[in-house]
């Protein structure tokens, strides 16, 4: 592999990190938030492994009876691997709380959800919802004196 | 004691989270809180060996910079502390049934490991790890509340938490871009000439955004009033509480250690600013007591960054005064505001069945909004003081944005005790629960014996202070300057 | 122990047994027997005394330290809380715990005020002082919010007040700490008037606004009329007498002590066109007239009286910044007056409210007949607030008058007048409307009030006489507090004031008040003295003759041709300032949140991680 591929690849992890924020920012589906926050994270991963690669090393593993040749470095390589499990983790629960959330909304639309949800936390609270300044949390101190 | 005991501080309650489901019987409801005793005790022997020197523990015999450091002085051994008692007194004693109760220990466990592991680590990646393992576990605590809200609130939490984590790894990568290292010792010895610089910098801002997340810091807190109206009370109080603190505390070290550059401090300063500014008005307008709460503690920890950003020792002892202050007062106002974090209307005259909890409502505002000769206002002093003793501008500005907030924290807090003391006889308020009044009764004894013994505190509190400015020690510390029988 | 430890430990007991006893019939005769050991131990106590307690604080000492000044306050306080006490003691505290009201928080926020007061008066240094500070604003609040669902709403209304002049008060200290590098107040003494103008000019307004909300000054006055007048009748004595002067206490030791009057007169702005002195000089005027004239339009005596208590402070400020031996002394003696009468005018008006069960000036009438003690209360009461003799509140506003002429400040000056002029308007209308003309048909049966409530205000009436008789008294205190402040002592005389710039001698102006009096006995009943007792509607006006329901006096609208002229002038805006502050608050308020309930957060945070990284990497 050359600088070039090096490169390449760079581009890719950062066009990858893109993609997936700008997916997070323009969808409105809760699935598809969570797909663009595994391609953002993909892309965060890839970064962090080329980081340490060097085209004309091995991988960094000591084996009995093979001289010591350059590695590539492996401390990211280990993070990458704590990241990715972290990451697989986040979005499974992810998707575990869409999946209840369309069991209790019905829906999957983030818009939807979220005006539901502040209503919900209204309703429990005893609270009128937001609305204008017109409508202030108590009358307000001001009290008109003759 | 063995520097390897530092180990157990995060291994103990993570182990004891997988094991939790396995233990039979009666025994099971045991274990979390020996568990979290165990770590307090560990906390307890390392403050005073800490005060003469930091401990330092190289995971596997591997020197740093290699391998793991682990690493306490007296901020981290107090944190420990603090990690292990505050979970124990925000502990889930009961939950629907056996099996959403494990669920919730276990939780609870991962939680105060990862917050001890945070209060230890030696290492940038290590911070990385356990402020993911937090997450993770603050996310499943979230949602444990089982309602359709709070799962959608939970769903909006990890979509940010995700992206800063994102932003946060980042950074990392920038960082060991430049100077091929993670350990915090080895950065502060390089970061002069590797990191003063403006990529430096943007790694900085984006590990702060990243760990800024769960400090509600502004930009990245949206997340936060949903999550804290939605959670149970129990649960905000350990996010709000807790696991902030934990953040604040790895972002002060980054700033001590690697970054202390008036930009930086800037970062910080202004984020910590609007956060005040948002925080304070937002809660003005809150229509309930739990969201007031939530954005009054957005605020609070607003003035902690501000207080993190004052550089030196007076800086930092200002901030610790300031978190610790907010780790003892939210809890317990969230565990009051269990019963009584619907709108004021439905609070109204609840003193009359609750006498006790009002007047530990009352003591937990005033110390809030500074009042001698409660902690809040030593806390505030020493913010405000050392605000005032730096150059005008900024500094000047945001003391200027404490003081007035403190106006607007004063009015609707005191709507809410005037409600609780209220004349309104058509209401009906709840009357509060047993744990909620043992457990803000237990906040509450600290914070009076604290306002009693300020005066002893004062010393110790700079003294730590100092220890934790000083990053030539702590490089000395970590990496001795001879490191005989060590391969290069 | 010393005696101030001695003091304040009393005080500190006081408030414990009012929160737990204070609902016990014995409470009062004890605190009354207390507060009366306490003005001994206070009155007789050598100056400056130390307390025995006080810790250090990160490397900066806080401790307690009674001088005359304090002390002269410190009396003040005990004073009226001993009055406010007595007048609980029977009848009234009965009716109030039979309302439902809890006597154990009145007593108890009640003497927590003389405590919080006491360790205000005594500190030694800033932080002693700001804890004094607000521990005084919260126990204020805590008096204010006793009466009930109006009492908590105003006393709602004292909090941004009150939490703006403390962090007003906080920013100030933090300040000075910074600049000078101490906060004990004998070395801020040498050190803060050595500082540069802009310097002087920022403490000036940071600490002058604290103390100007707790005093009431214009224009952060709006909170203290309706706080004061909703409280308890007990409570409202209490406040309207002392609570306020808390700020005027502030304001002689932030303009006299430590920044001093030379300073102040040299801070000048808009190129000299005017100095901080004449600032305050010219805003104490102001606070004089216009919370005056608005007393006058009350139709709630509470509310008037209330008025009237923003008013007169404004003279005390005024005295005190003038800053000559006279008119400090007035200023300051007119502290010690007003708590006198304005406790004696609350506390009558309170017991014409036992009885009658109202305030309004409406609906009131003819109640000399009924009860004569508590008219001549009130009858006194007013000739003090008005500034005639034989009162002592002629005493401290000759005196101030006086200082105005000599030291050339006739603008001023006319203002005082000016403010003298609305109270006896405004008195008038309240004897007028609560005493005279005719008894309503409601009121024929009502009684005299007890005598546990007629009591302490007959002695407060006395005090406020023998003091005006003989204002040497008070004078000596007041020597005391000119001397713990570095002004120049007013020498006296018991009569009052002997110098060339102009003398004053009661016992003799007095003596001929009376002499006439007692000429024109001599006269009247010399020719016989016939005179004879009508009944109030044996009489007729303008050719109608009365009945019951035909009256010859019109309280409302009382001062119809006045009002006609300046009714206009009254514009309401203080009040329209106050609701545009709110409003500013509130929009701000619903911006911030918008910015919590953004659809997408992600793409603010996306922008601003831009921003950022952007002005890291460029700036």
């Amino acid at each position: 592999m050359t600088e070039f591929t090096l490169y390449t690849f760079l581009a890719a992890s950062l066009g990858l990190i893109a993609i997936g924020i700008g997916g997070v920012i323009l969808s409105r589906n809760l699935f598809r938030i969570v797909l663009a926050l595994s391609i953002a994270e993909a892309g965060g991963n890839l970064l962090l492994v080329l980081i340490g690669f060097r085209h004309d090393a091995i991988a960094p593993i000591i084996e009995p009876g093979r001289t010591m040749t350059t590695m590539v470095d492996s401390i990211p390589q280990a993070m990458v691997l704590t990241s990715i499990v972290i990451g697989a983790g986040v979005q499974a629960l992810a998707l575990a709380l869409a999946i209840r959330a369309r069991a209790s909304y019905g829906t999957l639309d983030m818009g939807i959800m979220r005006a539901r949800m502040e209503a919900d936390i209204n309703r429990v609270a005893g609270a009128e919802p937001a609305a204008s300044l017109h409508a202030p949390a108590r009358p307000m101190l001001t009290e008109r004196k003759a | 004691m063995n520097p390897s005991v530092l180990a157990l501080v995060p291994a103990l309650p993570l182990l004891a989270a997988f094991l939790l489901p396995l233990v039979p019987g009666a025994a099971r409801r045991l274990v979390g809180p020996l568990t979290l005793l165990a770590v307090a005790f560990i906390g307890l022997n390392l403050w005073p060996m800490a005060q003469t020197e930091p401990m330092v523990l190289a995971v596997g015999n591997f020197a740093p910079p290699l391998g793991i450091t682990f690493y306490a002085d007296t901020v981290s051994a107090l944190f420990v502390i603090a990690v292990a008692l505050v979970t124990l007194v925000l502990w889930p004693w009961s939950g629907s049934d056996a099996g959403n109760l494990d669920r919730k220990q276990s939780l609870t466990l991962i939680l105060a490991g990862a917050c001890g592991g945070l209060a230890v680590s030696g290492d940038l990646f290590n911070v990385y790890v356990f402020y993911e393992l937090a997450a993770v576990a603050s996310f499943g605590l979230a949602a444990g509340a089982r309602t359709a809200a709070a799962q959608i609130a939970t769903f909006r939490y990890v979509v940010i938490g995700s992206l800063c984590s994102l932003l946060a790894l980042l950074g990392i990568t920038l960082i060991y871009v430049q100077t091929g290292t993670v350990n915090l010792a080895h950065l502060a010895q390089l970061a002069p000439h590797t990191l003063h610089n403006p990529l430096g910098l943007a790694a900085f801002f984006m590990i702060l955004l990243g760990l800024g997340v769960k400090a509600e810091l502004f930009l990245v807190n949206t997340w936060a009033p949903d999550v804290y109206a939605t959670a149970e009370a129990r649960v905000s109080g350990l996010l709000a509480g807790l696991v902030s603190k934990l953040a604040l505390l790895a972002v002060a070290r980054l700033l001590v250690l690697i970054f202390p550059l008036p930009e930086a401090r800037d970062a910080l300063l202004v984020l910590g600013m609007l956060g005040i500014l948002s925080g304070e008005f937002a809660a003005f307008r809150a229509r309930d007591v739990r969201r007031m709460l939530a954005w009054s503690s957005i605020a609070q920890l607003g003035a902690a960054f501000v207080a993190f950003a004052i550089p030196g020792p007076a800086g930092l002892a200002a901030g610790l005064a300031v978190a610790l202050h907010h780790l003892l007062v939210k809890p317990a106002l969230f565990l009051l505001a269990d019963r009584w974090g619907g709108s004021l209307a439905q609070i109204t005259g609840a003193a009359r069945n609750s006498p006790v909890s009002a007047t530990l409502f009352v003591l937990f505002i005033l110390s809030m909004i500074g009042v001698p000769p409660l902690p809040g206002f030593w806390a505030k002093y020493l913010l405000l003081s050392g605000l005032a003793a730096q150059p005008q501008g900024l500094w000047w500005l945001a003391g200027a944005i404490i003081l007035l907030t403190t106006v607007v924290e004063a009015v609707y807090l005191f709507r809410v005790i005037g409600a609780l003391y209220g004349h309104d006889h058509r209401a009906t308020p709840k009357s509060q629960s047993a744990t909620a009044v043992i457990g803000s009764g237990v906040f509450a004894a600290v914070l009076l014996a604290i306002a009693f013994s300020a005066p002893l505190l004062a010393l110790p509190l700079n003294r730590m202070a100092v220890q934790m400015a000083d990053s030539a020690a702590y490089i000395a510390r970590v990496l001795p300057p001879v490191l005989p029988g060590v391969a290069p | 122990m010393t005696s101030l430890d001695l003091l304040l430990i009393l005080s500190g007991l006081t408030t414990l047994t009012g929160f737990t006893f204070g609902n016990h019939r014995a409470y009062p005769w004890l605190a009354g027997i207390v507060l009366t050991a306490q003005i001994g131990i206070l009155a007789s106590m050598p100056l400056p005394m130390a307390a025995g307690f006080g810790f250090e604080m990160f490397g900066r000492p806080v401790g307690w330290q009674m001088d005359g000044f304090g002390r002269f306050f410190a009396l003040i306080t005990l004073g009226a809380a001993l009055a406010s006490v007595a007048y609980t003691g029977g009848e009234w505290g009965e009716r109030y715990a039979a309302e439902g009201k809890n006597l154990r928080w009145l007593h108890g926020a009640l003497a927590g005020n003389v405590l919080a007061m006491l360790l205000l008066l005594a500190s030694g240094d800033l932080i002693a002082f700001f804890i004094g500070w607000e521990l005084t604003s919260w126990a204020g609040f805590l008096l204010m919010a006793q009466g009930g669902e109006r009492a908590l709403r105003a006393a709602m209304r004292y909090v941004p007040y009150a939490m703006a002049g403390a962090m007003a008060v906080l920013g100030g200290l933090v300040l000075t700490l910074t600049w000078t590098g101490t906060l004990d107040l004998s070395q801020l003494v040498m050190l803060v008037p050595g500082l540069a103008n802009w310097k002087l000019a920022l403490l000036l307004a940071l600490f002058g606004t604290g103390f100007a909300v707790k005093m009431g000054l214009l224009p952060v006055h709006l909170w203290q009329t309706p706080a004061y007048a909703e409280a308890p009748g007990a409570a409202t004595a209490f406040l309207g007498a002392i609570s306020s002067r808390m700020g005027l206490f502030g304001f002689g030791l932030l303009l006299v002590k430590l920044i001093t009057l030379t300073r102040l007169a040299d801070l000048s702005f808009i190129d000299g066109l005017f100095s901080a002195r004449d600032l305050i000089e010219w805003v104490a005027a102001l606070t004089i007239v216009l919370p005056t004239f608005t007393a006058l339009k009350q139709n709630d005596a509470r509310y008037l009286l209330a008025w009237h208590g923003i008013g007169q402070s404004g003279y005390m400020l005024l005295g005190l910044v003038i800053g000559d031996a006279t008119g400090s002394a007035g200023g300051l003696l007119h502290v010690f007056n007003h708590a006198t009468y304005q406790a004696a005018l609350v506390l009558s008006v309170f017991a014409v409210m036992h009885r009658t069960g109202t305030a309004d000036l409406n609906s009131m009438g003819g109640l000399v007949a009924r009860m004569p003690f508590t008219f001549l209360v009130m009858l006194l009461g007013i000739i003090g607030l008005a500034g005639l003799p034989p009162m002592n509140g002629f005493v401290s506003k000759w005196l101030i008058y006086r200082s105005l002429m000599i030291e050339g400040r006739p603008l001023l000056f006319l203002m005082t007048v000016l403010g003298t002029l609305g109270t006896i308007l405004s008195v008038y209308k309240l004897i007028h409307n609560t005493f005279l003309g005719q008894l309503r048909a409601e009121h024929e049966q009502i009684r005299e009030a007890p005598w546990s409530m007629l009591v302490p205000m007959l002695a407060l009436v006395a005090l406020a006489f023998v003091t005006g008789v003989a204002p040497g008294l008070a004078l000596d205190y007041v020597n005391q507090a000119q001397a713990a402040l570095g002004l120049p002592v007013m020498a006296h005389t018991l009569g009052g004031v002997e110098s060339p710039r102009g003398s004053l001698d009661m016992l003799w102006i007095v003596g001929v008040l009376f002499a006439g009096f007692g000429i024109g006995a001599l006269l009247f009943y010399g020719a016989g003295g016939r005179s004879k007792r009508i009944h109030q509607l044996d009489n007729y006006a303008g050719g109608h003759f009365l009945s019951a329901d035909v009256r010859y006096q019109y309280s409302d609208h009382f001062y119809a041709g006045l009002m006609h002229r300046i009714g206009p002038l009254y514009r309401g805006s203080f009040t329209q300032m106050e609701a545009a502050l709110v409003s500013a608050n509130d929009l701000l308020a619903s911006l911030m949140q918008a910015w919590y309930r953004q659809a997408v957060p992600a793409l603010t945070l996306l922008i601003a991680t831009v921003l950022g990284l952007a002005w890291m990497i460029w700036r």
